[in-house]
């Protein structure tokens, strides 16, 4: 992954001092204690070519479990910065495991669907993990989604 | 240690800031990296179903958090071909202990190697949680929430094979092997650029100071279990409790390896080597760069 997007250490809208939310640990999910107020993230109040984008990435779903990335929790932000040419659009990503085979597949499908919206002339991700992912994450939506799939959440 | 003002993002460091948070990743990337290379020589081999199940996921912890740090030298321009598959074998800076080859069906190898590095890894981890370098700071909660398991599971297997006299003098063999190597894992790259890591703030423990703390917690353990430190022998200036210590000659950080890492080094880079490939292989080609 490559991005041109001038270093921002600080992740908008997210509190930076999340307290090590613990998961995954024997593959059960504990519950999160960070401050995650602002996540899940799920673009609703978005409005044109952000709102776009947000409707595009809800139909890439996780390679294993039929539920959307969006709902899962794992889009931390979608920034559009409107230009001459068209729009530039940084979407912001983690993953539920640092070791995801799928990495290079999800982050491309992210990419390509971000640049193929109307209006946007360049898409860049940029994978983030802190705070890092946990159940709390996943929405309402993506809960029923699990369930439906027989996870227990 | 006093709070380090925070550092700049990558493209605004000093040469000097850079070639510390240089040194500090290839210590990190290369460690977990050559660890997990090792740990995949298990699989369907380990002495039971769900133990060589339970390596294999760690072994993929660990290519998870390799990836994380080899990211942030990528932020310098490298890319995955510079980093992993073209880079001379001489110009490693992981640990001896991470290198060195399993003897054929020797399990106790794993426990204690895994045991070992494992503790190392929760210190040096806890040193970076405050780290004045904003994009390894961010990294370190995902990898300790992945990291819990292992050293319970590296404990859990001591513990067990320390009950049986047999096993445990095999236990008591690969320590001996191992602890010197172990050392190695808090041998400094070059000693000024590892100063500049303290005092830039990137780490909050010398490793002086973490090595310290590593022995306070693995010997009283591994005692604990009837093992003996006595016959290792750690070097005089490594250690406050133990005399007549030495460190093996290759130390892994300054770039001088064991043996066994050549052959290593060759072998995972030989498929790469042999398509005569110069970049690394992706499945199809970007649906953007096709006209």
């Amino acid at each position: 992954m490559s991005s041109d997007i001038p270093y921002d250490p600080e992740v908008p809208g997210l509190d930076d001092d999340c307290e090590d939310p613990v998961l995954c640990a024997y593959t059960e999910y504990v519950e999160g204690d960070g401050d995650v107020e602002d996540l899940p993230a799920t673009g609703e109040d978005a409005e044109g070519v952000e709102a776009d984008v947000w409707e595009a990435l809800y139909d890439i779903e996780d390679p294993e479990m039929p539920v959307s990335i969006v709902d899962l929790g794992l889009i931390y932000g979608v920034e559009v910065t409107e230009g001459d040419d068209g729009a530039t659009v940084e979407v912001l990503m983690t993953l539920t495991y640092s070791g995801c085979p799928a990495r290079d597949m999800l982050t491309q499908q992210v990419e390509d669907a971000a640049a193929d919206v109307d209006g946007v002339a360049r898409a860049d991700l940029r994978l983030v993990w802190s705070p890092g992912w946990t159940i709390d994450m996943v929405t309402e939506q993506g809960k029923d989604d699990l369930r439906e799939f027989g996870l227990s959440v | 240690m006093a709070a380090a003002e925070p550092l700049s993002g990558p493209d605004d460091l000093s040469d000097d800031e850079r070639e510390a948070v240089e040194h500090l990743l290839y210590r990190l990337a290369d460690d977990e990296f050559v660890v997990a290379e090792r740990y995949t020589e298990w699989q369907v081999r380990a002495p039971t179903l769900e133990s060589d199940l339970a390596l294999a996921n760690i072994a993929q912890d660990e290519l998870g958090h390799a990836r994380l740090w080899y990211d942030l030298l990528e932020d310098f321009g490298f890319d995955e071909t510079d980093l992993v598959w073209e880079r001379d074998s001489g110009q490693w800076r992981q640990s001896t202990l991470t290198e060195l080859p399993f003897g054929e069906g020797d399990w106790a190898d794993v426990a204690v190697r895994s045991y070992l590095y494992d503790v190392a890894e929760e210190l040096r981890l806890d040193a970076l949680a405050d780290s004045s370098y904003a994009r390894i700071r961010d990294r370190v909660g995902k990898i300790q929430s992945e990291e819990d398991y292992h050293r319970e599971h590296a404990e859990n297997w001591l513990d067990r094979l320390c009950e049986d006299e047999e096993s445990r003098e095999r236990v008591q063999d690969a320590l001996d092997r191992l602890l010197p190597h172990a050392l190695t894992i808090f041998a400094p790259t070059d000693e000024a650029v590892e100063d500049r890591i303290d005092e830039l703030g990137l780490r909050t423990r010398s490793l002086v100071d973490m090595r310290e703390e590593w022995l306070d917690t693995v010997v009283p353990y591994l005692e604990s279990l009837g093992l003996s430190v006595d016959e290792v022998e750690l070097p005089e200036q490594y250690d406050t409790h133990h005399e007549n210590l030495e460190m093996p000659d290759e130390v892994g950080r300054d770039q001088s390896h064991t043996e066994a890492w050549d052959d290593l080094w060759s072998e995972f880079t030989n498929s790469y080597r042999e398509l005569g490939r110069s970049e690394a292989s992706t499945i199809m080609a970007d649906p953007d760069d096709v006209e």
